[in-house]
């Protein structure tokens, strides 16, 4: 039961999620967001269905999977650039900086996860299978690299995030770093078959997670502050910084 | 198994970073203790270190041995400036963007214009530490940190122009004396 639950309930919630967007006119500024949603939607709700239906082959389910996986991995990446551009295409002083910055560890996370795969076993009985688990796993390893690289550059530069972009990434940092912990286990044959139910369950419990994380973020209304509090630059500095400046244009 | 316990790792040292960053970021802070952390920056003697005559002259002076033990505290000093221009350059981000939600169409530019200049700041302080670092390695190259002092000189006036925007009965003698 728990396991039709959470296969249904973050699909569905997705859905809610993706009316929500459209009634509040969020889509507008988060487009690939919504498309990655209704399209995350669509796709565990038929691979839902095609588990269940026993007229359906396993390879046939294996082939819906990779299409859906290869679709999800397009809008993930198209996405991730969405919220680098909100995050850091207002400040010009080093939207260009963070462009090659980001990009440069993108190249770096291709090699790493190509190194990865290159290492990861693949079963020959049951390629179809282990291919999923090593693309899986490839795609994860890069989201999850460029993700921090995001976090950090805009820390260490202490620039705030918007609430819509902070949530969004956030959940998929969290989607990204549990799922490449699972399916590096599941590619590497590191479980017994009969314990890697388990590791269904953590991906899928995280992913329900992590829609309701959007939900809360993206469909809450929020207060808005009606004053800014005023800047308490202290006297005393602006007076060190005057003489200094003072005598600096004598 | 020895990558799948690598790439668990990872995954778990990317998500405590992301976590700690998000949790350190919504732990927010009040104007007034930000500002405190600004720390005075005494520009005449950061000037002086940055001086390619003081270095010319020294290389001159001092046998080459000497020079490079001298030029490596001078660059030691300077370390110890950019930093500090750098962390207060951080400050005065997080100031601005508080003050970029502003009713008053000035007080948002001000701050819009001390925040990009803040984090020029910021990004020119990093790279001019990675020269200075390079130069402590070899002291007869050049780690011109000039550029740094000038970015320094324009956020004062930005930092002294969204203040005055946001408390005008704040005395700033600058806008006087220029």
């Amino acid at each position: 039961m728990l396991w039709h639950y959470l296969w249904v309930a973050p699909s569905v919630l997705l859905l809610v999620l993706g009316f929500g967007l459209w009634r509040l006119g969020v889509h507008r500024q988060h487009p690939l967001f919504l498309a990655f949603v209704l399209a995350g939607a669509v796709e565990q709700l038929t691979l839902y269905v095609l588990d269940i239906v026993p007229s359906v082959a396993p390879e046939t389910w294996w082939r819906f999977f990779w299409a859906g996986l290869i679709l999800e991995g397009i809008l993930k990446f198209a996405l991730l650039s969405e919220i680098f551009a909100h995050v850091f295409r207002p400040y010009v002083a080093i939207a260009k900086l963070g462009k090659h910055a980001i990009g440069a560890a993108g190249v770096l996370l291709i090699f790493a996860s190509s190194l990865a795969a290159a290492l990861t076993p693949v079963d020959g009985l049951f390629g179809i299978v282990s291919g999923a688990h090593i693309l899986e796993q490839t795609i994860y390893i890069i989201e999850c690299g460029i993700l921090a690289s995001i976090f950090g550059f805009s820390s260490y530069f202490r620039i705030g995030m918007p609430v819509a972009e902070r949530g969004i990434a956030l959940g998929l940092s969290i989607s990204a770093c549990v799922h490449l912990a699972t399916w590096a286990l599941a590619a590497n044959n590191s479980l017994p078959n009969d314990s890697r139910v388990v590791l269904d369950f953590i991906n899928m419990a995280t992913f329900h997670l992590c829609v309701l994380m959007w939900i809360y973020y993206l469909l809450v209304p929020r207060r808005v502050s009606v004053k800014t509090a005023p800047i308490g630059l202290p006297e005393n500095n602006l007076a060190v910084w005057n003489r200094e400046l003072e005598r600096l244009l004598q | 198994m020895t990558l799948a316990i690598i790439l668990v790792v990872a995954a778990a040292l990317a998500l405590i970073f992301i976590l700690s960053i998000t949790v350190s970021r919504s732990l927010q802070v009040s104007n007034t203790s930000l500002a405190e952390r600004i720390q005075p920056l005494d520009v005449e003697a950061f000037r002086n270190l940055t001086d390619v005559a003081e270095d010319a002259y020294l290389r001159r002076r001092l046998r080459p041995a000497d020079f490079r033990s001298v030029r490596r505290e001078r660059l030691r000093a300077m370390a110890a400036y950019v930093q500090v221009a750098g962390r207060n350059a951080t400050v005065l981000v997080r100031i601005g963007q508080s003050a970029l939600a502003a009713n008053d169409s000035e007080t948002a530019a001000a701050a819009q214009q001390l925040v990009e200049q803040a984090l020029l700041l910021r990004r020119n302080a990093t790279f001019a530490l990675l020269r200075i670092y390079l130069a402590l390695a070899w002291p007869n190259s050049d780690s011109d940190a000039r550029l740094i002092l000038h970015r320094y000189e324009q956020l004062n006036g930005s930092a002294m122009l969204l203040g005055r925007l946001q408390n005008p009965a704040m005395p700033v003698r600058i806008s006087v004396g220029l």
